[in-house]
């Protein structure tokens, strides 16, 4: 009997098979790369705050008083260079109100501005005919509300 | 009897900041006897100004020759 070609085939078909079963057995998925990072949240926005007032009767460049003072004499130009930290680009307005004496008030200025970071900003006041002698405050305002105040006097 | 209070009228002043910046202003509380003209003079150095200091107001002073004692007004430090 020629049953040969038969088995043969068969046998040939099973291996087949069983090969095809045994390889997708052992196929492995690749794996899932882990889900990214969430992104580190963005820092809180941080309020405008007054960090120093220094006085003097000259700035640099940088609008820092070159000299810290307390006492003035009647011609100088008074410096109050205020450093200032935060913000986010928003607008404020920083207000320095200086007073003599018992809250006689000398002057009023306001510098609108939009900080983002660390600065520093200056505000000054002259006389022509000469400061009368006494004690004087620079009282700052951030927004309206008090940030500060320094005390001088004139001899 | 006290001593009387010392003039501040002839103080001038300003300001400028490192940081991006917006107009500066002086306030002024307008006295009677007051025109744009002589705050200008006074506080700007120069009467002609007066109209920069018109235009900084526009909110509150309708008509340059119509200001009253007690208005709160800028007096603009950089320009308008």
């Amino acid at each position: 009997m020629h049953t040969t070609p038969l088995r043969t085939v068969a046998a040939a078909f099973a291996i087949t098979v069983l090969a095809a079963v045994t390889a997708g057995c052992g196929k492995t998925e690749a794996p899932k790369p882990p889900p990214a990072a969430a992104p580190a949240p963005a820092p809180a926005p941080v309020a405008v705050s007054v960090k120093s007032i220094d006085l003097g009767n000259a700035i640099g460049a940088d609008k820092k008083v070159t000299q810290s003072m307390q006492a003035f004499g009647p011609k100088d130009t008074i410096y109050a260079s205020v450093a200032t930290e935060g913000g986010t680009g928003a607008k404020v307005t920083l207000t320095a109100l200086w007073t003599y004496g018992d809250g006689q008030k000398v002057m009023e200025s306001v510098q609108e501005m939009t900080p983002a970071g660390p600065g520093v900003t200056e505000f000054h006041i002259e006389k022509a005919s000469g400061w009368p002698a006494g004690k004087y405050t620079v009282t700052l305002m951030l927004d309206g509300k008090p940030a500060g105040s320094k005390t001088f006097e004139v001899k | 009897m006290t001593d009387p209070k010392p003039d501040f009228s002839d103080v001038t002043g300003g300001s400028s900041a490192t940081a991006p910046a917006g107009p500066a202003y002086n306030l002024y509380t307008i006295v009677s006897g007051d025109t744009l003209s002589k705050i200008a003079k006074r506080s700007l150095g120069d009467a002609a100004k007066w109209k920069q200091i018109f235009e900084a107001n526009r909110d509150v002073i309708k008509d340059p020759d119509k200001i009253f004692p007690g208005q709160k007004i800028k007096i603009p430090t950089t320009p308008v």
